[in-house]
């Protein structure tokens, strides 16, 4: 089987993270970030995710937003892996343990101030 | 030194420029430097010109010895060749007065030896008004000016350079704006008499065909010989200029033409109307009336449409009555992104009928390419919608360079100008109205209203990630600014596209010239001579015109900066500096990753702009800018705004550095 075929059609996909979202299904480090999270922080800018989705994983037009992502673990590296979108990172440069911290990291990125406190967002 | 920015007085057509021979020139000179310093319309530069005309020998009343030399035989000269010792009227001041009568007000040069007749004749015969010189210190930079400055005053400048190395120096500004359809007339020095060129120099500079380096992407181009020849071509170089699709074209002055004595020769008093812009066939304009009738989610998609604020009204007019959104590609401001109506791409996709209004790419509005090894297509409306096009594309296209984009086959094709047609189909669209479309429109408004709040929210909601990092975040930038634009007559004269879209995401965008849109050709070097070029159009407005610039841009045409200072433009400037070729980075990523190689060493090789850092704002101030920055913590932008837009206030231009995210 090509590698192409074993692609998902991104139908299948977004059902299959429906699914996972509608489960609740969240990653069993959420609770203890730690190291992981500054691990994660390190990988984030030398394999260059800052790039495209902004040192804050605040997002823009080139890359969504991943800071506090609502994607769970497994469909996060589903996009990484499989993905038209982005530029696709195989394990064979980044593993599944560095991708892992990697969502660790935007998982911890703090919540932003709210648009109450941000005058400057204030267009009415 | 505050600068007086009035605007010159444009000639009206029956003013009859006052002829100078050598004799009465003291009289001239005084009475043009007079008319500049009074009118000040040319601010600093034109008072200091007329400051040094007054002090210059030419100025001076002729000695005896000068007049011994009109009146006798120099040595070396015959008396036939004594007799063009002084030229009393040249070439030049024939040609000068066919382009006041052509209503160019502005032309941007970067001085040159084959066309000193021409200059010689704007400064000092035509006292350098109507049409100013605007001093360059870069051809491209001269024509990305004309570039900009059209997209507001909807008029072209013309472009004065070599025929050779001038023209080489503008072909890229040239070719971007012949993407984005913005005319303006070039005007190239040549000396195409052999045996009359001066050695050395003359020759590197002459050509049997200047045009020919840029012919690929002008309207049209023409070599004239004789003056009168000269005049029809500049009318009608103009002509097709303006008219849609608009582009630049190119006119040669020949140096011996513009040096050698006319002597009474006048041009003819003709009057030069442009071209009304083509409206669709009627006949199909109804057709297309009726498949939008008809359609259940009809969708407008408008890319280079509205040329002005009329065309923004019509878009109006038509989309409320058929209740359509319209997806407002932004190549020029065609729709008020605060209306109900105004929705993202997104909306394509569940469209039946998609009407196309001037769009640079039709193809690419219903497809994709993937990219990826296998660059497949990939439809992105449904496969049942119905595609109308209304454009001016097809009335003019070249086949060399590429920029027409792929073919797609609309199934009605409407050939005429969009702006032109839009009142057509909306009295058609109108006129075909059924009660029960009618009533319908109730609903689709509600729908798109609700569509557009959310999307309102959701751009507020995104605009506050990242808010306090540093570098600054794109969005925190445009937040920033708008605190110095909302309560000024503010004109964005840069295009957002790198900045992930924040000024459309966020700013209220209501006038057309609002926003210019982007370069065309997408070639660097574009973004701070055409903003100079845009505020310079803004200026007797008294509009507050703002340019994001882009670090890597910039550094293709920093003198754009020198000649807002020179010419007292003011325009504030704020860099998105994200200290490399950004998009160059995201390729390299692309490459690495698909070829298993990983980008963690290399990402910095060819794309980054810094170790050392430029020091953007020292290169602008160092041009008379005034400049600050650079900014690296968001909190300090906001006084760094302040300050510079009271400079900007004051009639100067400014500029501030700020380090932002790379998107």
């Amino acid at each position: 089987m090509s590698v192409r075929s074993r692609i998902p059609r991104p139908r299948g996909l977004a059902v299959g993270l429906l699914l996972l979202w509608t489960l609740g299904a969240t990653p069993a480090w959420s609770d203890e970030p730690g190291d992981d999270v500054e691990e994660g922080l390190a990988l984030y800018i030398s394999q260059q995710c800052w790039q495209c989705h902004g040192y804050k994983g605040q997002g823009g037009v080139a890359g969504v937003r991943l800071a506090r992502t609502l994607l769970p673990y497994e469909a996060f590296a589903r996009l990484v892996r499989f993905t038209n979108l982005m530029p696709a990172y195989s394990p064979k440069v980044l593993s599944d343990e560095q991708l892992r911290l990697i969502y660790a990291y935007v998982q911890s990125i703090p919540e932003p101030p709210p648009l109450e406190e941000i005058p400057e967002l204030d267009f009415e | 030194m505050k600068r007086d920015k009035q605007p010159h007085p444009a000639p009206s057509d029956r003013e009859e420029p006052v002829r100078v021979n050598r004799r009465d020139f003291v009289s001239s000179a005084m009475a043009a430097g007079l008319a500049a310093a009074g009118a000040g319309a040319a601010g600093k530069a034109s008072a200091r010109q007329a400051a040094g005309d007054a002090q210059a020998p030419g100025a001076l009343p002729p000695t005896a010895a000068q007049e011994a030399m009109e009146s006798e035989i120099p040595h070396g000269y015959s008396a036939d060749q004594a007799r063009e010792y002084f030229v009393s009227n040249p070439g030049s001041d024939f040609m000068l007065d066919v382009i006041r009568r052509l209503g160019l007000e502005y032309i941007a040069t970067n001085p040159g030896s084959s066309f000193r007749g021409l200059q010689e004749s704007i400064v000092n015969y035509g006292g350098n008004q109507a049409p100013e010189l605007l001093t360059c210190v870069h051809e491209e930079q001269a024509a990305a000016m004309a570039h900009g400055y059209y997209k507001v005053a909807g008029k072209p400048m013309g472009v004065l350079c070599h025929g050779t190395v001038g023209l080489q120096h503008a072909s890229m500004a040239v070719y971007n704006a012949w993407c984005d359809r913005a005319p303006m007339i070039l005007l190239a020095g040549n000396h195409l008499e052999a045996t009359e060129r001066r050695a050395g120099v003359e020759w590197s500079h002459s050509a049997q065909d200047c045009v020919r380096v840029i012919r690929d992407y002008i309207k049209w181009d023409d070599m004239p010989l004789s003056l009168q020849h000269y005049a029809e071509s500049m009318a009608r170089a103009l002509k097709i200029a303006m008219t849609p699709p608009a582009g630049p074209v190119a006119v040669v002055l020949d140096g011996h033409l513009q040096e050698a004595e006319a002597g009474d020769r006048r041009p003819s008093l003709f009057s030069v109307s442009v071209n009304q812009p083509p409206t669709g066939d009627e006949a199909a304009v109804a057709e297309a009336a009726r498949w939008l009738l008809e359609a259940e989610s009809p969708v407008i998609v408008a890319d280079l449409m509205a040329r002005d604020q009329e065309g923004v009204e019509r878009l109006v007019a038509l989309a409320e009555a058929l209740q359509a959104p319209v997806v407002n590609q932004f190549g020029r401001m065609n729709f008020p992104n605060t209306h109900y109506l105004s929705q993202g791409s997104a909306a394509v996709a569940r469209a039946d009928v998609v009407l196309g209004l001037e769009l640079f790419d039709v193809w690419g509005v219903i497809n994709t390419v993937r990219d990826r090894v296998h660059r497949d297509s990939v439809r992105k409306a449904r496969p049942d919608a119905r595609v109308i096009s209304i454009g001016s594309n097809d009335l003019f296209t070249k086949s060399n360079y590429q920029n027409f984009q792929r073919f797609y086959p609309s199934g009605l094709s409407i050939a005429g100008d969009a702006q032109a047609t839009l009142p057509l189909l909306t009295d058609a669209v109108l006129s075909g109205m059924t009660p029960a479309r009618r009533a319908s429109n109730a609903a689709r408004e509600a729908r798109w209203r609700e569509a557009h709040a959310l999307a309102r929210g959701q751009a507020l909601d995104d605009a506050r990630y990242g808010w306090n990092a540093s570098p600054v975040s794109t969005a925190r930038l445009y937040a920033e600014l708008w605190q110095v634009v909302k309560d000024r007559d503010w004109a964005l004269v840069s295009d957002d596209g790198a900045q992930s879209r924040w000024a459309r995401r966020l700013w209220p965008i209501e006038r057309h010239y609002q926003y210019i849109g982007r370069s065309g050709g997408a070639g660097l070097g574009y973004g701070a001579p055409a903003a100079v070029g845009a505020a310079l159009a803004h200026r007797p407005e008294g509009r507050f015109a703002v340019n994001v610039q882009k670090d890597g841009d910039m550094m293709y045409t920093p003198g754009a900066f020198w000649t807002a200072a020179y010419h007292g433009i003011p325009l504030l400037t704020v860099t998105h500096n994200n200290q490399g070729y950004h998009q160059e980075y995201m390729h390299l990523q692309r490459m690495a990753a698909r070829r298993q190689r990983g980008i963690e060493s290399s990402w910095r090789v060819g794309n980054e702009l810094r170790d050392p850092d430029i020091d953007l704002a020292g290169i602008a101030g160092a041009t008379g800018v005034w400049a600050e920055g650079p900014i690296l913590d968001p909190s300090d932008l906001g006084p760094a705004l302040a300050r510079a837009a009271e400079v900007v206030d004051g009639g100067e231009p400014a500029f501030v550095d700020v380090r932002c995210q790379p998107r």
